[in-house]
């Protein structure tokens, strides 16, 4: 049933909405179907939803948002310990947490798009909703920028990236991924988008955003990184090695391939040394702000 | 009538300050540096405070806003005004918080847990009406000019910690809160100063002036030897304009080369600088800051008035509150400063 759930709200429904935002609107459904006698099995069925999410979509986002709806259920269960009364409050809660985070990529844009002069050129990866927010924001407010996507294969996904902001007008220019340490001394500044955030400040993004921090560093650019507030997770990579493999290969691949280190990895971490400035909907943070927003949440 | 005249008395003192402030940017004014500008802002919030018209707090914060608009519109490179108008800010929220009896000073920001456990509006809009108000939000900012007039003492009183005996250190131009610290160090120590004398307005050698009349070494460099000698220097102290909201600086000119010849040389560079300098902007347009000077009458050059220093250029902040590492100054802006207040 959750499958069901999943696929009608990813595959069917609004492409525009963020892969987290799907899976916390169908966790928030099950509750509602929920037929749980205790809070403790409601936590049980609500972990096992998660998981049976995860394996239809093994994104970082999902993961962080299913973590965020547990510890909304906790949270909730605390304060209201009779089990019909805290299932109100809690879809009372999920429907207003849900408009909440709906609303932070337009906030996350409106902070961003004032960090974009007039005739800057910006470099980007792959394709990323919130970024393309932010630089239509920019380009609502009459600013001349163009815009260097990387092609970002596996999937191209850089040149969909370059057919959306056509339609805004941009101008913008696909560039080879092996061509970000070419193209680096042109651009004026780097802004990515996150799958997810780290506890450390820094990020999980497409595979390729790594390779582009190091390279913005050692030509002095700035590198911005733009996320909702809903995907701060709960990892503390010291390396890539350390990120979980169920995060790095998809779902499919992860259920049939026997031997993973013959796949290619569909991300990467970039270290918090490496990143400027972190727009989110909590305002503009330092890498160093973000492990205190996690732990103002989780403690 | 008493009201009345109350009220042209405040209008005439506001008007007075903000031609102050115009006239402090041409160097000609009375308010000689941050400090003096801190204090006179604070002074006459609490004025306005005291005079203006008010029923509610959501009123007086409104009032406080739109004049602290017309005083960072005169003077923009003056962000201690702006830091004091928010300062003043917050003090009312939290006054208004105490009153309601609430414990929300607490979960005044932003995060994951708020958005997590909120249920339904619980927007404050100020509008409530409280009698002692008015007196406790005067005695906050007595407290904080109490704060204000003592930051310069605070700062130097660590000076034993960081200065040793025999060290030379570097400054450059005139920071009258680094002149106090060096000053209250060389009561117990013996070390060698040298001072970039910072063209084309060379303070570096009114500074170098005053630090030998305490007896102290002093050796005052061109701004192009700064290089040169960094081999040679132990510390660098400097002093600064503002403090940006990601631990970076806008400092006077020749700064940012300072700091990276103290990179090179992984020489630490101390920053001493009272709290109220700590402003959140994170973009100040930079570029408006020129002095033209002319040599001859066809060229003229452009002299900028600040640089910016990225955080990574610097080691420690020393302020009233005690040293800090750039990384950690979000935190303690998110004490000083309400979010909502970041954009006047």
């Amino acid at each position: 049933m959750i499958k069901d759930k999943t696929f009608e709200f990813k595959n069917g429904g609004d492409p525009d909405v963020a892969s987290a935002v799907a899976a916390i609107r169908s966790l928030l459904e099950f509750l509602r179907r929920d037929q749980s006698e205790t809070i403790l099995g409601l936590r049980e069925n609500m972990t096992q939803a998660i998981r049976r999410l995860e394996e239809t979509d093994s994104s970082v986002a999902v993961s962080s948002g299913g973590e965020l709806f547990l510890r909304f259920i906790s949270l909730t269960s605390l304060e209201h310990p009779d089990l019909s009364q805290c299932k109100n409050v809690m879809i009372e809660r999920g429907e207003l947490f849900l408009k909440k985070i709906s609303l932070s990529r337009g906030k996350v844009g409106k902070l961003c798009h004032t960090f974009i002069k007039d005739g800057a050129k910006i470099l980007t990866h792959s394709s990323s909703r919130v970024v393309l927010k932010v630089l239509e924001n920019a380009a609502a407010d009459n600013k001349r920028f163009t815009v260097y996507v990387t092609e970002s294969q596996p999937d191209s996904a850089g040149k969909r990236m370059a057919q959306k902001l056509r339609k805004l007008n941009i101008p913008v220019m696909v560039v080879l991924d092996a061509a970000v340490g070419y193209i680096m001394e042109k651009v004026d500044l780097v802004i990515v988008g996150a799958e997810g955030v780290v506890e450390s400040g820094g990020v999980i993004n497409k595979i390729g955003t790594y390779q582009m921090a190091v390279c913005s560093k050692a030509h002095n650019k700035p590198f911005y990184v733009v996320a909702e507030s809903f995907k701060f997770v709960r990892l503390y990579p010291l390396n890539q090695q350390d990120v979980p493999d169920r995060f790095k290969y998809t779902a499919d691949i992860l259920k049939t391939v026997k031997d993973l280190n013959q796949e290619h990895p569909m991300i990467d971490y970039t270290p918090p040394s490496l990143i400027t400035l972190l727009f989110t909907d909590l305002g503009v943070l330092t890498p160093s702000a973000v492990s205190d927003e996690l732990i103002k949440l989780y403690l | 009538m008493p009201g009345a005249d109350k009220e042209t008395d405040l209008s005439e003192r506001i008007e007075s300050f903000l031609s102050e402030l115009k006239r402090c940017g041409s160097g000609a004014g009375s308010l000689r540096g941050s400090a003096e500008t801190a204090r006179e802002t604070t002074a006459l919030l609490r004025r306005i405070t005291a005079q203006a018209r008010w029923g509610n707090a959501g009123e007086l914060m409104e009032i406080i806003r739109k004049e602290g608009r017309r005083m960072t519109a005169a003077q923009p490179s003056e962000t201690t005004v702006g830091n004091m108008i928010r300062r003043v800010l917050k003090i009312i929220r939290e006054e208004y918080a105490r009153s309601r009896g609430s414990s929300e000073e607490t979960d005044q920001q932003e995060s994951l847990h708020k958005l997590l456990t909120s249920g339904g509006s619980s927007e404050d809009n100020f509008r409530q009406h409280f009698t002692h108000l008015k007196a406790n939000v005067i005695e906050a900012i007595n407290e904080l000019l109490t704060e204000l007039e003592g930051t310069t003492d605070n700062i130097s009183m660590q000076a034993l910690e960081h200065i040793h005996s025999n060290e030379v250190i570097m400054t450059i131009g005139r920071s009258r809160t680094v002149e106090a610290f060096l000053k209250d160090a060389a009561r117990k120590r013996k070390f060698h100063v040298i001072v970039a004398e910072c063209a084309p307005f060379c303070q570096g050698h009114e500074m170098a002036t005053s630090l030998c009349k305490e007896d102290i070494e002093t050796t005052v460099i061109p701004d192009a030897a700064i290089f040169a000698v960094m081999s040679r220097v132990n510390k660098v102290i400097i002093g600064t304009q503002t403090v940006l909201a990601n631990g970076g600086l806008r400092a006077v000119n020749g700064t940012h080369t300072l700091a990276l010849a103290a990179k090179h040389h992984s020489t630490p560079l101390i920053v001493c600088a009272p709290m109220f300098k700590l402003s959140p902007q994170l973009v100040i347009l930079l570029y408006k800051n020129y002095f033209f000077v002319l040599i001859l009458s066809k060229v003229n050059a452009h002299c900028p008035v600040f640089d910016y220093v990225p955080p990574e250029l610097i080691t420690l902040f020393i302020s009233n509150i005690g040293g800090n590492a750039p990384s950690y100054i979000y935190r303690l802006m998110s004490e000083l400063y309400h979010p909502e207040d970041h954009e006047l």
